[in-house]
């Protein structure tokens, strides 16, 4: 494994870890006794801290070290888990989501004084939990050596140094993969103090046979800590304990525990003791004796008919019990972990790109292909090319399928917001999610963060009002907002609302007046006046906060949902709320399309917008000259005749139908020549050049290897609305002059 | 869509910018131009096109280059002269721009491609203030052929991606200001 590409997964692992964390933080607020959250977050801070460790990143590694200590107390009940401390934990995580950017960005990076100074600020906060530590420490230390002291042999036959010995045999491929053996022992120093530590070279093979790659080397390490445990310094070494053999015994183990050791261990036995007793875990006496036992044991052991290892530990007292059930039930998580994972493949998103992309190519082949057999009359080949389409079909909704994502997870992260910013408002707000397992590509997950997160500090700046307000209004104080997401004719709807204050038009109208938007006799919709707000440097808002009010965010908020091909708009009512309602494609690589003809061009509409279609006969024809609307079963439908609208200059063809498509609950019809029926539709964008064309979204490849284009319904319609207005207006004009 | 010629873009031997000195030469009504073909991918036939309404006049539409959507530019029209009628020789010569950080490909419809020659950067003299009848940035210079003046291009001006999509957006604010044809 590359070192680049490990730590791209740290990297990668640790965001996922710091955001179960405030995922679990944020849970604990509702329900401080939640020991599974408590769990989880220690175990993120520990597990950061591990592979922090192994990538030498110290700053993380020690910053995150205080953390977890404080995290291990309050696992242990010792520090009681409430608001102040969720908020620190909070900022604790932030710091080292800033730190792990900071690696991302630049892996040498050093942090910036205003970094550091964050980080010393939160440790000393941290420290105030830390210090209860030390004026416990007396009793705590007492009662938790107590149990320990029931396991620790009577003090005959044990040895009197008072440090736990750990013999380390590192496997030859810790280097290969990955792993600094010296990254674990700097990092035992940590937790303690080592004592002494003895390299073993002897495994090491003559010079021509020696692999420069392979590790040779063992270890001998006396370390003293003051409240560790076996499984602490087991822990030190989980990400190599597949590679190295490690043996641990604790203070005044008995003798025969060393003696084990020394006959366990592949070097010379006379070397390793005296090695033990230079370093200090033996006296020589001790030594002597345990060389004395060796014969002993040898004999009991070769009548040991290879008992379970578990066992003999515990009868050695090498372990305690607990121990061993702990880690039995850690083997079990581990083991359910790894199920789990293995229900999970994590790809480069590229990659699947790249699928998309040539899935796409296949439509598109396909689509040739079958255009080719409908010329030749082989029923055989027919009904080939018919089963090949299906299948391709199938295929494409799979290919795309695999870019779903719910947008539960993009949520969920409001729920952060929603209470910092709350807090900075010093206004009670909770926020309430539905729809969290909807889905959608991928691409449009990443894109609408940004948007939302205006959306969402908006409502709660200027939407919900103050406490006493509310109060006075007859709502409850706290007041709500709502994120929702739902499917709604081949688009997803994503929705932000609020209980707050609504939109006032009169205002809004005012000030865009002011502004020169509009005149003071344009007859305006209620959305049409909401939806001034969007405009760029519209803001009514009397003082500008630091969160919003400069009537710059709206405006980018339009533009990036504009850039996925959705649209926005306003609902609110006042005095009850106001709900932004963001409509998107389900996916920008490939749709389900209906092909039209209008002239020599091809058309395509999302076939989910296509409601029916209509022949326009003769009459119709005839009468739909003068007006753009027709009566569809006794409602008006107004339509847009795509010849005119297009200037399309070929001669008119006999036949003309309507393409009845709804967008937004909006009917409308549009004018065609001919109706060339379903097709699937893989998106090619139109680029930068065509970037400002309103009405058309993009391009696809048609079987004949001809370009058509896609139309964009919802910009047709506007456009051709405001193109009648313009219309009115200048025939009124031209009235009034003569 | 036959190839008729596909002229290397990375051709090491022309060497770097300052010193590229072969030419694509062609026909645009009746009048010689030439491009570097450093900045040329290849060229093909005339076809298949299709219109994208409410553009300006000088953008013919797009076409399928094996799977990308390639717009198409009318170089007369973009000169202000007269759209180029259609022959057999008509040909779509793609050209790649750099527009920001991104490449884009853009075709250009021309009467006749020519022949690839190499002017010397000697023979190559700066552009006139005036008198070429098109825009004095579009020249990047001026080649001597045989005694003859040839006007070299400055392709990353004559289709810059910016310029000629905000003509487009002028273009579909107001499409009854688009002249008719």
């Amino acid at each position: 494994m590359e070192l680049d590409q490990a730590l791209q997964t740290f990297i990668v692992e640790s965001r996922e870890l710091l955001e179960a964390m405030e995922e679990s933080l944020l849970g604990l607020e509702s329900s401080p006794d939640d020991h599974d959250a408590i769990n989880a977050i220690f175990r993120a801070a520990h597990t950061i801290k591990g592979s922090g460790g192994l990538f030498g990143l110290d700053g993380i590694v020690a910053f995150t070290h205080v953390v977890e200590n404080v995290l291990d107390r309050v696992r242990s009940g010792e520090v009681p888990i409430n608001g102040d401390l969720i908020a620190l934990l909070l900022s604790c995580r932030d710091y080292i989501g800033m730190l792990v950017d900071q690696i991302a960005a630049d892996s040498a990076a050093q942090p910036d004084k205003e970094t550091e100074a964050t980080g010393i600020m939160l440790l000393n906060q941290l420290r105030t939990y830390q210090a209860g530590e030390k004026k416990q420490s007396p009793i705590s230390a007492t009662a938790q050596s107590q149990p320990r002291m029931a396991v620790v042999p009577p003090p005959d036959g044990t040895v009197e140094s008072d440090h736990w010995h750990i013999s380390l045999r590192f496997g030859h491929d810790v280097l290969r993969n990955g792993m600094d053996p010296l990254a674990f022992i700097r990092y035992l120093d940590n937790m303690g103090k080592i004592i002494h530590v003895v390299t073993l070279p002897d495994a090491m093979p003559l010079a021509p046979d020696m692999d420069p790659e392979s590790c040779y080397l063992g270890f001998e390490i006396d370390f003293h800590g003051d409240g560790v445990d076996k499984t602490t310094i087991e822990g030190v070494f989980e990400f190599v304990r597949d590679d190295c053999t490690l043996r641990i015994l604790p203070p005044h183990s008995r003798i025969e525990e060393y003696t084990r050791l020394i006959n366990e261990l592949p070097e010379d036995k006379i070397h390793l003791g005296e090695l033990l007793v230079n370093s200090g875990s033996l006296t020589r006496k001790e030594l002597d004796e345990a060389l004395h036992l060796q014969q002993i044991l040898r004999a009991e052991y070769s009548q040991e008919a290879a008992p379970k290892l578990g066992d003999i530990l515990v009868e050695q007292r090498v372990v305690q019990p607990e121990l061993v059930d702990a880690a039995l039930g850690k083997q079990k998580l581990a083991k359910e972990n790894k199920a789990q994972e293995s229900k999970l493949i994590r790809i480069q998103a590229d990659k699947l790109d790249q699928l998309i992309n040539l899935v796409g190519e296949m439509v598109i082949a396909g689509a040739a292909t079958s255009l080719l057999a409908q010329r030749t009359c082989d029923p055989a080949l027919h009904e080939a090319t018919s089963t090949l389409s299906r299948l391709v079909e199938e295929i494409r909704d799979s290919a795309l399928q695999l870019r779903m994502v719910q947008i539960g997870e993009t949520f969920n992260r409001f729920n952060r917001v929603v209470r910092d910013v709350s807090k900075d408002l010093g206004k009670d707000i909770g926020l309430s999610i539905c729809g969290a397992e909807t889905e959608l590509d991928k691409s449009v997950v990443e894109k609408i963060g940004d948007p939302l997160m205006h959306l969402v500090r908006n409502s709660m700046d200027h939407g919900i009002e103050k406490a006493e307000v509310r109060r006075q209004r007859g709502k409850p104080a706290k007041g709500t907002v709502h994120l929702n997401a739902y499917h709604e004719s081949g688009s997803i709807v994503v929705e932000v609302g609020d209980d707050g204050g609504g939109l006032n038009r009169e205002k809004i109208f005012a000030k865009a007046l002011e502004k020169g938007l509009i005149t003071a006799s344009q007859n305006l919709s209620d959305v049409e006046v909401y939806g001034l707000i969007f405009e760029a440097w519209f803001s009514t808002a009397e003082q500008v906060t630091n969160l919003s009010g400069r009537g710059v965010g709206m405006d980018v908020v339009r533009r990036n949902i504009e850039a996925l091909r959705g649209t926005v708009e306003i609902d609110s009512r006042e005095g009850i709320g106001t709900t932004v309602k963001i409509r998107l494609p389900l996916t920008l690589a490939i749709i389900d399309g209906f092909l039209m003809g209008v002239g020599s061009a091809s058309y395509v509409v999302p076939l989910d917008m296509v409601m029916e279609c209509i022949e326009l006969d003769e009459a119709e024809r005839r009468e739909s000259r003068e007006s753009n609307y027709i009566n569809l079963r006794g409602t008006v439908l107004p339509f847009i005749r795509l010849r005119d609208h297009f200037r399309e200059r070929s001669k008119v063809s006999r036949r003309e139908n309507i393409v009845v498509v709804q967008y937004a609950g909006q009917k409308a019809g549009l004018v065609v020549d001919e109706l060339m029926g379903e097709f699937q539709t893989v998106i090619k964008p139109l680029g930068k050049l065509f970037g400002n064309l309103k009405g058309i979204s993009g391009s696809t490849i048609l079987g004949s290897g001809e370009v058509a284009l896609i139309l964009d319904v919802p910009a047709l319609i506007q456009r051709a609305a405001s193109r009648d207005a313009q219309l009115l207006a200048c025939s009124q004009a031209e009235q009034i002059v003569a | 869509m036959g190839a008729i010629v596909r002229a290397e873009q990375h051709a090491e031997a022309v060497g770097n910018e300052e010193g590229q000195s072969q030419h694509l030469t062609f026909l645009l009504g009746g009048e010689m131009f030439a491009i570097p073909i450093l900045n040329i991918k290849e060229i093909i036939e005339y076809g298949h096109l299709t219109t994208v309404p409410m553009m300006p006049a000088f953008i013919r539409g797009v076409i399928n280059l094996r799977g990308s959507v390639v717009p198409v530019v009318d170089l007369a029209v973009r000169f202000g002269r007269k759209a180029s009628d259609i022959t057999r020789r008509t040909c779509i010569v793609i050209i790649e721009i750099e527009s920001g950080d991104e490449k884009q490909d853009v075709g250009v419809v021309v009467d006749t491609v020519n022949e690839v020659l190499e002017i010397p950067r000697a023979e190559i003299e700066q552009a006139p203030s005036f008198g070429a009848r098109i825009r004095a940035d579009f020249i990047r210079g001026m080649g001597k052929i045989n005694g003859k003046f040839v006007i070299i291009l400055a392709v990353n001006h004559v289709l810059s991606i910016d310029e000629m999509a905000m003509l487009g957006q002028a273009g579909s604010a107001e499409p009854e200001a688009l002249a008719p044809v």
